[in-house]
């Protein structure tokens, strides 16, 4: 499945606005119907969660009073509010925003986990799901027993139970630590076995929050496959991620959530594209801000800005990228940028030392980076460009920025790029 | 579709329940074997702890107070019909204060009714003590100490009746700790004050008369009565408390279960 090429069944997702299946038990009972029609698998209307927020040593005891009454929390922070969507059979959902913007809240209501404060949730079919980087483990128990008591979670049989754990052993592929209690595993193969868990249970609905961002390369690319075929098979996907090009790549849809609200949702990339201008000109704003900027930015080199000359160029048309970069230490930091392809492949990596190009300081502690390039052979399709921040000495890399970029082009030329060549007439003396 | 809606309905809620008594028998299990996992002793302690409490107050009791006249039996045989039931619900009162936190990976990232973690934990160890219990009564009846083990019959829903109300209050307990952790601090000591309001190492009969009706309010002198009624005089026809026993047992435990659900879907939070 393509992220950029919404197929038949896909526009079926939309957010719920004329029609408020809350408001009359009638209605309530038509979109049900309706649902079942569309094979709707989640519906959430005007869902919102607030946290209760504890301020004094007393507060938590006059909490425990106002929730025994039935009554609310007294002081709450409205962590969702009125989020309305629906999730048919064989779509895929993915879910940007910041740290805080109530990603994994959302997550967690789908899941069952929480209730919402407002509004109704109505999740059918059987929901694997990923939260936190972890599949809800008990420390103290090994992988083994872990599985299955997943697996009891999910409603399994024991004969079930049995036939699946060999698949899911293999799939977590980490050999004999499958006997160790939970609480030795890295953080890397908790998600291993936690996705391993979560697929191999055939789940209707799949929910994972950031499960690409930990793991090895080998593990991430087994995920990805699992998820294209999942979804080749008529899954139904709820990725939650920073990547925008994970979210491109595996999902139809997008929801961008902005402070517990939505704020956009349809075609998945109108969605990363919006997300990304917003963080532009965040950053850009904060460029004039420059005590601001000071007081956020933390003890690591973070690229603040990386902007190119186009997002669309014709083959062989030259294109210049330039940005800044923050040094917590006022050392001149290395800049890696680098092109890959929409599915992830290389094309090409430079960083500013292999070049032995210093970086030209462009305020306190940033640094301007500009490259050009003169002429990019690229074949047509779609690229990310990506600028890495590194320590001075280019052993560690901080922070990954990616842009899209479009190649135009006509060619039925092969392969990723155009090489310079010419046909000789004839045999070459 | 509105019939077969209704139905998917009611099938799902059977593969809930389905699931939710196999999630029981999974955690049941686990408190079962991961108690004493890691110590040497392993499950002998369970027995051991309450042996040698027993032979201390045998001890102090028999040799130290000449205490022997209750009742016209043995002091020992007196202890032991009661201690174990006690030692049960203390136990299981802790432990299952306690039992949340120790799930709070699942709590916060999986859809399951909390409530299975405080039965099991309380089954568990009701489950264990009940064991040590009728061990202890077969090999005190074989050393000659004047026991009716038929009052066996009367000592299970005995301990059934004490379990659910046990259960009921470490739902309340359970609920109230995970946002309040002063609880576990307050209930030792308290458990140790019932302890002694308790006619557990006392008859009844010598309590002072204007004492009396404060230890018979305490909830488990009627487990006390009966099960020394049953095992030490062998007198196993129910009685009119047994009804008010029961009822209060399913009181609390209907009104632990109220808190524990009223709390119970914000413990993903605070847990």
């Amino acid at each position: 499945m393509s992220a950029h090429a919404p197929t038949a069944t896909q526009p079926a997702l939309e957010a719920t606005s004329s029609a408020d299946p809350a408001t009359s038990p009638d209605a309530a009972l038509r979109a049900r119907e309706a649902d079942v029609a569309r094979d709707v698998l989640m519906r959430l209307s005007h869902v919102g969660k607030d946290y209760a927020k504890i301020e004094t040593r007393g507060g938590r005891l006059r909490l425990v009073f106002d929730l025994l009454r039935g009554k609310g929390a007294a002081h709450v922070f409205r962590a969702l509010d009125d989020v309305s969507l629906t999730l048919a059979r064989g779509e895929s959902l993915g879910i940007v925003g910041e740290n805080g913007a109530g990603k994994s809240t959302l997550l967690k209501i789908v899941a069952g986990v929480i209730q919402p404060t407002r509004g109704e949730a109505s999740v059918g079919g059987r929901v694997g799901a990923l939260l936190e980087l972890g599949a809800g483990f008990h420390p103290e128990y090994s992988g083994l027993a872990n599985i299955d008591l997943a697996a009891a979670l999910l409603g399994l049989s024991p004969a079930e139970i049995a036939a699946k754990r060999d698949a899911i052993i293999a799939f977590a592929d980490i050999g004999e630590h499958i006997r160790d209690p939970i609480k030795q595993y890295s953080s890397g193969m908790v998600v291993r076995l936690g996705f391993a868990v979560a697929t191999a249970l055939s789940p209707d609905i799949l929910i994972t929050d950031e499960v690409l961002a930990v793991g090895d390369e080998s593990f991430q690319k087994r995920c990805i496959a699992w998820m294209e075929r999942f979804l080749d098979d008529g899954g139904t996907l709820m990725l939650c991620s920073h990547s925008m090009y994970h979210i491109q790549k595996l999902c139809a849809h997008a929801l961008w959530l902005k402070d517990g609200r939505v704020a956009q949702y349809g075609p998945a990339s109108d969605v990363t594209r919006a997300y990304l201008a917003y963080h532009e000109e965040k950053s850009a704003s904060a460029k004039s801000a420059m005590p601001l900027v000071q007081a956020m930015a933390g003890a690591v080199y973070a690229i603040q800005a990386f902007e190119a000359s186009a997002d669309e160029i014709d083959q062989g048309e030259a294109l210049t990228l330039s940005g800044n970069v923050y040094s917590p230490d006022g050392r001149a930091p290395v800049v890696v940028v680098g092109i890959v392809r929409a599915d992830g492949t290389p094309v090409y990596g430079v960083a500013s030392d292999m070049d032995g190009v210093a970086m030209e300081p462009s305020g306190e502690r940033r640094f301007a980076f500009t490259i050009a390039f003169p002429a990019l052979p690229l074949a047509p399709g779609k690229y990310w460009l990506r600028a890495h921040a590194a320590d001075p000495e280019g052993m560690r890399v901080f922070d990954n920025v990616e842009r899209a970029l479009f190649v135009r082009g006509r060619t039925r030329e092969l392969g990723l790029v155009h090489l310079a060549h010419r046909w000789h007439d004839g045999v070459l003396r | 579709m509105h019939m077969s809606a209704r139905a998917a309905i009611a099938d799902i809620g059977a593969s809930k329940r389905a699931r939710n008594r196999a999630l029981f028998a999974h955690f049941l299990r686990r408190e079962l074997t991961s108690r004493y996992l890691g110590s040497v002793t392993g499950l002998a302690w369970a027995l051991l702890a309450p042996l040698a409490l027993l032979a201390v107050y045998d001890f102090v009791f028999t040799n130290v107070f000449k205490a022997t006249a209750f009742a016209g039996t043995s002091f020992l045989a007196f202890v032991a019909v009661a201690l174990w039931p006690w030692l049960a619900t203390q136990e299981a009162l802790m432990r299952g204060t306690l039992s949340l936190p120790g799930y709070a990976g699942m709590i916060r990232k999986v859809a399951f009714p909390h409530e299975i973690v405080v039965v099991a934990t309380v089954a568990a160890t009701f489950a264990l003590q009940f064991a040590g219990y009728v061990a202890v009564l077969v090999v005190l009846t074989a050393l000659g100490q004047p026991l009716h083990l038929s009052g066996l019959v009367v000592a299970i829903p005995v301990w059934i009746v004490v379990a659910t109300a046990v259960c009921g209050i470490a739902f309340a307990l359970a609920a109230v700790q995970v946002f309040v952790r002063d609880v576990e601090h307050v209930l030792a000591p308290v458990l140790m004050i019932l302890m002694y309001l308790a006619p557990i190492l006392y008859p009844l009969s010598i309590v002072p008369e204007n004492l009396r009706t404060l230890v018979a309010a305490n909830p488990f002198t009627w487990a006390v009565a009966r099960l020394r009624d049953a095992l030490l005089d062998g007198r196993l026809a129910p009685a009119w408390g047994d009804v008010v026993a029961v009822a209060v047992a399913l009181f609390l435990f209907a009104g632990g279960r109220f808190v524990f659900r009223r709390l119970s879907p914000h413990f993903e939070d605070f847990v």
